[in-house]
């Protein structure tokens, strides 16, 4: 190992342990202190688990993970099993509309189930116009809403491991099993669900741990009794009232344990048990069957039920972008361009700001997640394997978490949070692991050789890496900077701790136009112009990378 | 004084042990081969002469210059050519831009790296096939300009890791000819990894074989074949019948022994190693399967002569393959020639003296 390599190990890690390490043992350290003195111990975790309050929302947020974790399985697995294995016309558009919800923000989706499902929203007027209803059924505000809404957006993360799993499967497993005479559902169930299961893990831990992470659903729906809603309403609106701030810290600390003890969990148990087969010849399309025609009718309205659920989104804002005053009217009357002339023309700094520090963000990704790459695949260096671990451990930890911790650190010790510069920087802490794992993952497939085969030819390492490493981790390096932005584009929770007065992004501008309460319209056009955003990203990537599938995988866990 | 020397080479990963103190010289012009099973510290030694791989302890000296004791010498500097194992081939680049990469680095001018390239791609037979990519070579092609980019600049070492590995036969064996060819017609010092036995025995001049990090036979093919220096080498190169017994009398004027095996007390074999009085050693009768003599009946007064029975016959074309099983020993036998004799029929086998050699 050369000294070069010891030294920018060293650099990455002082990078991560100011921007991540320094700010999460703030926020573990503050859990601990005794309000009202200097001294340090449990109190605040004794007062939180013997508060009923507290432990009721701790079973709530329990109970909604369950449920969630059931519904998109129930739907997943069939689902799954659909994109992975049936031929099928029309498997690139299903497959794009099911993963969609993967890269659209979690409030785009909330917004328009409440304008569509609403106690007014169009499907109760419709049907109250056609006499079916007289009074209005409540569709979405409650626990069944949660799960509905939550699980139509973390479907993706079943849909996404499982396919890939039944399509990676060795087929020689199967073909064993139907030799010795198992048969349809007995073979699913005995041999291709359990050899599935670490691929089916890997996304069912990222679905378990969303209601620990996701405080915003709850908190539009008017369920707030959830650990990462409390967090959020003790630490942003009652920071005066001490009690309630060490609660609102001990909740955050509750959920980021329990996300990273569940993550660690479910990594250690996929390590431990990784099938895998021997045979070469496998296509890479995996096994593929031909449906019965009743089969494939059934198969055909399951995908397109969900497609319709996930298009409804896009629909649904676009058309409150487009119109005002859309109350107790089924579809708009009004129609107007005036939504989205307040925010081009008036106020243009919301955009201007997502783009900006979504950038700066983007450019701190690269400049730290190319070397961290280089390092952890190619070299030796002690210390990197940990890196690598400490990294991956952002993937789980929750937003609200990385929020707060920069809120206490950079605050007053470290007075960095008064510049604008800490927005790109927390967006780039949040997530950083999305670039480092597309750079990451190319580097194992670029052959060391090809490497070597240029230093033997008389290149420098420098040389090596602009003239031969580059150019072929190219593809990935650029999905990875796409879905990076992408992400940092919508990321809200980490940012509503942080900002000031001009400071907003869109995320924030939404969520500020829905809290006020009247600008309904404006909010869905706000998030009907990040949905647009996003998709052409998304086309950008799937022109690089070959693909929308492909191009959703990269916000996946892979 | 050698073109290659490598001195008390001693390199670990982690803590096993990959090349454990080796010393090896290799001759101006000539062609070396590292020959041994996966994992013996073959490729790990050519790796640590391309600069590759920094080994722990010793030193490479590549035509009189130290490649490690005057301070580290970066593969990029060292002169050497090398045929990686997978090819690695450039993907995202043409062929002539794969072949002529180092002369651009060596910044020679323009007309000078246009006539090297039509001379190297001419020699490896790749005309017209400039402006290909090499998605669109087939296995053999991209072998072909793995080998032009490693000669193009005349390096003054060639190395080759397994470089027919990824072959069909068929193609493999042609090739081994054609690379021999083209490095003795170009005089390259060159160094050649493989673990296949025959390859090795075509290709190279001297053949090292190696096993777990050492160096346990340096030769000829010839010498390695016929008077391998232990059980290890007898076994990896060829095939070769093991008797355990024990040294009963040294015969001094003759290179001969007596051992005592499973056989009969006295087995009469040929030994090596001139030196010392061996009796009492332990040590392995042996003796390949081709020099195993066979009569359907016995013939009068001979020593070394064994009755045993049929297990397995095969036909397979040019000879046939016995498996005889002497009391509790098998024995395998090659023969040139029809036998009528079938599977659990006797045979008489003769173990001549003079190719049942003892191996410790």
């Amino acid at each position: 190992m050369s000294r070069g390599n010891v030294i920018l190990a060293a650099l990455l890690w002082a990078i991560i342990a100011f921007f991540v390490l320094y700010p999460l043992s703030i926020l573990v350290l503050e859990s601990f202190k005794i309000s009202g003195t200097d001294n340090w111990g449990l109190n605040n975790y004794v007062e939180f688990f013997r508060d009923t309050y507290y432990l009721k929302t701790f079973g709530n947020t329990l109970l909604l993970s369950t449920l969630l974790l059931l519904t998109t399985t129930i739907f997943g697995v069939p689902l799954a099993y659909i994109l992975a294995r049936y031929r099928h016309r029309g498997k690139t558009v299903f497959t794009a509309l099911i993963l969609l919800p993967i890269v659209l923000p979690a409030f785009a989706g909330v917004f328009a189930f409440i304008i569509f499902f609403g106690k007014y929203g169009t499907l109760n007027l419709l049907l109250m116009d056609i006499g079916i209803i007289e009074e209005p059924v409540n569709f979405i505000y409650g626990l069944h809403g949660l799960v509905f809404i939550q699980a139509l957006h973390m479907l993706p993360f079943i849909v996404l491991g499982l396919s890939a799993g039944f399509t990676n499967i060795d087929p020689s497993f199967e073909e064993a099993a139907e030799v010795e005479g198992a048969s349809g559902f007995r073979r699913f169930f005995t041999i291709t669900l359990p050899l599935c299961t670490p691929s089916y893990l890997a996304g069912a831990v990222l679905v378990f741990l969303w209601p620990f992470t996701d405080w915003l659903t709850p908190l539009i729906l008017g369920q707030v009794d959830f650990l990462p809603s409390v967090s959020y309403i003790n630490i942003s609106y009652h920071f005066t009232d001490v009690h309630r701030k060490y609660m609102g810290i001990v909740a955050t600390v509750v959920s980021a344990v329990v996300c990273i003890s569940l993550f660690l969990l479910a990594r250690w148990w996929v390590e431990k048990r990784k099938y895998t087969g021997l045979s070469k010849g496998t296509t890479s399309e995996g096994r593929v069957v031909e449906p019965s025609p009743f089969v494939r009718l059934g198969a055909y309205v399951f995908m397109a039920f969900i497609a319709v659920l996930v298009l409804l989104i896009p629909i649904v804002l676009g058309l409150s972008a487009f119109s005002r005053r859309w109350v107790f009217e089924p579809f708009p009357t009004y129609w107007t361009l005036e939504n989205f002339r307040l925010i081009l023309l008036e106020s243009p700094g919301l955009v201007k700001n997502s783009f900006l520090f979504s950038g700066i963000a983007l450019l701190f990704g690269i400049a730290f997640g190319l070397p961290a790459a280089y390092l952890i695949v190619r070299t030796r260096v002690p210390g990197k394997d940990a890196l690598d671990f400490v990294i991956t451990l952002m993937l789980a930890f929750p937003g609200i978490a990385v929020g707060v911790s920069y809120l206490l650190a950079f605050w007053q010790g470290i007075p960095l949070a008064t510049h604008w510069i800490i927005m790109p920087l927390a967006l780039f802490a949040r997530r950083l692991p999305y670039f480092l794992r597309m750079a990451h993952s190319s580097y194992l497939q670029l052959d060391p050789s090809l490497e070597e085969a240029s230093e033997v030819s008389g290149a420098g390492k420098i040389r090596t890496f602009f003239s031969i490493s580059l150019p072929l981790l190219l593809k990935g390096v650029l999905v990875g900077v796409v879905m990076f932005f992408i992400m940092a584009f919508q990321e809200i929770s980490t940012a509503i701790f942080l900002y000031r007065g001009g400071w907003e992004t869109l995320p924030i501008g939404i969520y500020l136009n829905w809290h006020r309460g009247m600008e309904f319209g404006i909010a869905a056009a706000m998030a009907f112009l990040m949905i647009v955003i996003t998709f052409i990203l998304l086309m950008i990537i799937s022109r690089i990378g070959g693909g929308v599938l492909k191009a959703a995988w990269g916000a996946g866990e892979n | 004084m050698a073109f290659i020397e490598i001195q008390n080479l001693y390199k670990c990963f982690k803590k096993v042990v990959a090349i454990n103190r080796i010393d090896l010289h290799v001759q101006q012009g000539e062609m070396l081969t590292l020959l041994g099973p996966s994992g013996c510290g073959k490729t790990t030694t050519l790796r640590c002469i391309a600069g590759l791989e920094k080994p722990e302890e010793g030193d490479i000296v590549i035509d009189g210059k130290p490649m490690l004791s005057k301070g580290f010498v970066p593969p990029s500097k060292r002169g050497i050519g090398m045929v990686f194992q997978n090819y690695a081939v450039w993907p995202h680049m043409k062929v002539i831009s794969n072949i002529v990469y180092g002369l651009k680095i060596q910044k020679l001018a323009k007309p000078k790296i246009k006539e090297k390239a039509a001379q190297v791609l001419a020699l490896v037979g790749l005309e017209g096939l400039e402006d290909r990519y090499p998605a669109q070579l087939s296995g053999g092609q991209q072998q072909r300009v793995a080998l032009a980019r490693a000669l193009v600049g005349n390096p003054k070492v060639l190395l080759l890791d397994e470089p027919l590995s990824n072959l069909d036969a068929k193609l493999r064996e042609e090739l081994r000819f054609e690379i021999k060819n083209l490095v003795r017609r170009m005089g390259i010092t060159s160094v050649y990894v493989t673990h296949d036995q025959a390859e090795a025995m075509v290709i190279s001049d001297r053949i090292a074989v190696m096993d777990a990090g050492n160096v346990v036979q340096l030769g000829t093919a010839q010498e390695i074949y016929q008077e391998p220096a232990n059980r290890f080498v007898a076994d990896f190169i060829g095939t070769m019948n093991f008797i355990p017994g024990e040294v009963v009398e040294t015969l001094k004027d003759k290179d001969a022994v007596y051992v005592k095996t499973e056989f009969s007390p006295r087995l009469l074999c040929h030994r090596i190693n001139h030196t010392s009085d061996l009796s009492g050693a332990k040590v392995y009768a042996s003796i390949r399967p081709e020099d195993v003599e066979v009569f359907p009946d016995p013939p009068t007064h001979m020593e070394n002569l064994f009755q045993g029975t049929i297990i397995h016959k095969a036909y397979l074309g040019n000879f046939l393959n016995f498996f005889v099983r002497v009391k509790e020993t098998m024995i395998r036998v090659q023969v040139p020639h029809h036998l009528p004799q079938g599977e659990g029929q006797e045979l008489y086998l003769f173990l001549n003296p003079e190719k049942c050699v003892i191996l410790p």
